[in-house]
């Protein structure tokens, strides 16, 4: 039996003047699974991220969630139809709160209400206490409530990717994608980033697609592997199979006779 | 106070939002005019002001509206060139109409009866429009306007749907531009194309700058100031060169200088810490 496919990308096409960011990819992201993509620098994986999450359109091929084609929607309707992502570079609101960064994702799936909003009704100010009250569930089971009033931009490193994590989970996603998680990270902060991922995976219900660099990181996380090079798939795989595969160490690492003559 | 009130329509905008507008004096010309021409025409009794500045803030916020659907496809700069464009248009076409008396200006425009009756509806109008923008700037629409402010593409990956949330933050601030320029309409009883230059725009910004970009008490505070200081500084000496048109300019440059964020920054008064 096929697993359930959460979301389906067939026949991606993207140019960037003369230059083909992404030709012909095509993979399934299955339910409930964690996938990496991986491959060298500009080999197209966060083209394709930011094709999936509404950036960029893609000149040919379409992207189906839950059945569904998102391909032409903007990024805003694309969250509200399930899917939330992190960013390379962090990008939290840095001169907000802690607990804002949270309440601002929560709060866009309920419609603004001008009226209460202006005069501040009883009604208004019982949804701003729930708002606040799940924002501080959420933050604590992740432990950082106690950071809850200060400015996100204070946190240090370790815990701005936390946050921007919980960020994304705040939407209430059906798929999560990191883009690069544990950039920047050492061992001790990937060991607990891996922890982390695992938690959310299995206590939210997520399906989660990752792109991650560090190999050593992927190959103990993912379920399953895509690799990308020079905007193509070339292979698609379980972790113990990428290793071995013949393609993907090329692509890493040359062909070998260049580099025994080195 | 009236310079309150346009200091609050834009500082909503270009504060809370960080959406950079030039605009101001033609919204507040659009305003002036319409409830000008309005109480004119239609309602000639002066009890019909306060109407008649809200119908003008509303053309004027409409306009807002409608001007912000194709410009906000621009950012920063370029926006504020837009904006800019659009005050200047709008100048220029109450310039040439001669119903409204082209450069000659409007004039006979109805007024408040009393002066203290004119301080009393203004200051009525400048607490609605705090109360307003305040409310809103702290609740959940300002806090998507604080999102956008910080990082739009981040704003957008959490589903903030982010030119929908500016082109209401610009149609809210015009409307209050409106507002304010409907009040000067009647407080003084004559307006011309002259009056709503780009001088009035920067005036504006100023005032909203100097008061702290995002807080509302502080655009108050700070039209208040510069609408006294350039006249207490009037007690200087004057000779042959006018002093105070000197003095003014450094308080204005060491005030950059020295407290860059503004008077309050993003903070109300009340939130301010006394160390």
């Amino acid at each position: 039996m096929s697993p359930n496919k959460i979301l389906k990308i067939n026949n991606l096409n993207l140019s960037f003047g003369g230059i083909k960011a992404v030709s012909d990819v095509s993979f399934d992201v299955h339910e409930n699974e964690l996938l990496g993509l991986i491959g060298p620098n500009g080999a197209g994986k966060t083209t394709v991220f930011n094709i999936i999450s509404g950036f960029y359109s893609a000149d040919s091929g379409e992207i189906l969630f839950s059945g569904t084609n998102i391909s032409k929607l903007k990024p805003d309707a694309i969250n509200k139809a399930g899917i939330a992502r992190t960013f390379q570079n962090i990008r939290l609101f840095s001169q907000l709160t802690v607990l804002d960064n949270v309440q601002l994702a929560l709060q866009q799936k309920t419609k603004i209400r001008w009226f209460d909003c202006i005069f501040r009704t009883r009604s208004y100010l019982q949804y701003e206490q729930n708002l606040k009250s799940e924002s501080l569930e959420l933050l604590k089971i992740f432990n950082l409530d106690q950071f809850s009033t200060d400015l996100a931009s204070s946190l240090s490193y370790g815990f701005q990717r936390k946050l921007e994590i919980v960020r994304a989970l705040a939407t209430k996603p059906k798929l999560l994608i990191l883009d690069e998680p544990a950039a920047g990270m050492n061992q001790t902060e990937t060991d607990d980033l891996k922890k982390l991922i695992l938690f959310i995976k299995k206590n939210f219900n997520l399906t989660v697609l990752l792109i991650e660099h560090d190999m050593k990181f992927v190959m103990s996380i993912c379920e399953r592997i895509v690799v990308l090079n020079r905007g193509q798939k070339i292979a698609d795989n379980i972790p113990e199979n990428i290793k071995n595969d013949a393609t993907v160490i090329e692509a890493y690492l040359g062909k070998r006779s260049y580099v025994t003559n080195h | 106070m009236i310079n309150a009130v346009m200091a609050l329509g834009l500082n909503f905008i270009t504060g809370v939002a960080n959406q950079f507008s030039l605009g101001s004096a033609g919204f507040i010309a659009l305003g002036a005019y319409t409830s000008a021409v309005l109480m004119k025409e239609c309602f000639h009794q002066w009890y019909f002001i306060p109407i008649s500045a809200l119908i003008g803030a509303t053309v004027s916020g409409a306009a807002g509206y409608l001007v912000s659907i194709p410009s906000f496809r621009l950012k920063g700069d370029y926006l504020a060139i837009v904006t800019m464009g659009f005050a200047e248009i709008v100048r220029v076409l109450f310039l040439n109409w001669d119903f409204v008396g082209g450069a000659r200006g409007y004039n006979a425009i109805v007024r408040w009866p009393q002066f203290s009756l004119s301080y009393i509806a203004t200051g009525l109008f400048l607490t609605l429009a705090f109360i307003i923008l305040y409310h809103l700037k702290i609740s959940a629409f300002g806090r998507n306007l604080w999102a956008i402010n910080e990082d739009e593409i981040a704003a957008e990956v959490m589903g903030t749907p982010v030119s929908k949330n500016k082109r209401t933050a610009f149609m809210i601030s015009s409307f209050f531009s409106g507002l304010a320029g409907a009040m000067y309409a009647h407080n003084l009883g004559y307006i011309s194309p002259g009056s709503f230059g780009f001088l009035m725009t920067v005036n504006v910004l100023i005032i909203s700058v100097l008061g702290g970009l995002g807080s509302m008490t502080g655009s108050i505070i700070a039209s208040a100031i510069l609408t006294a200081l350039p006249e207490l500084l009037r007690s200087l000496p004057t000779g042959d060169t006018d002093i105070r048109m000197i003095v003014f300019p450094i308080l204005l440059v060491s005030m950059m200088i020295f407290r860059p964020q503004g008077l309050f920054g993003r903070k109300e008064f009340w939130e301010l810490k006394i160390k």
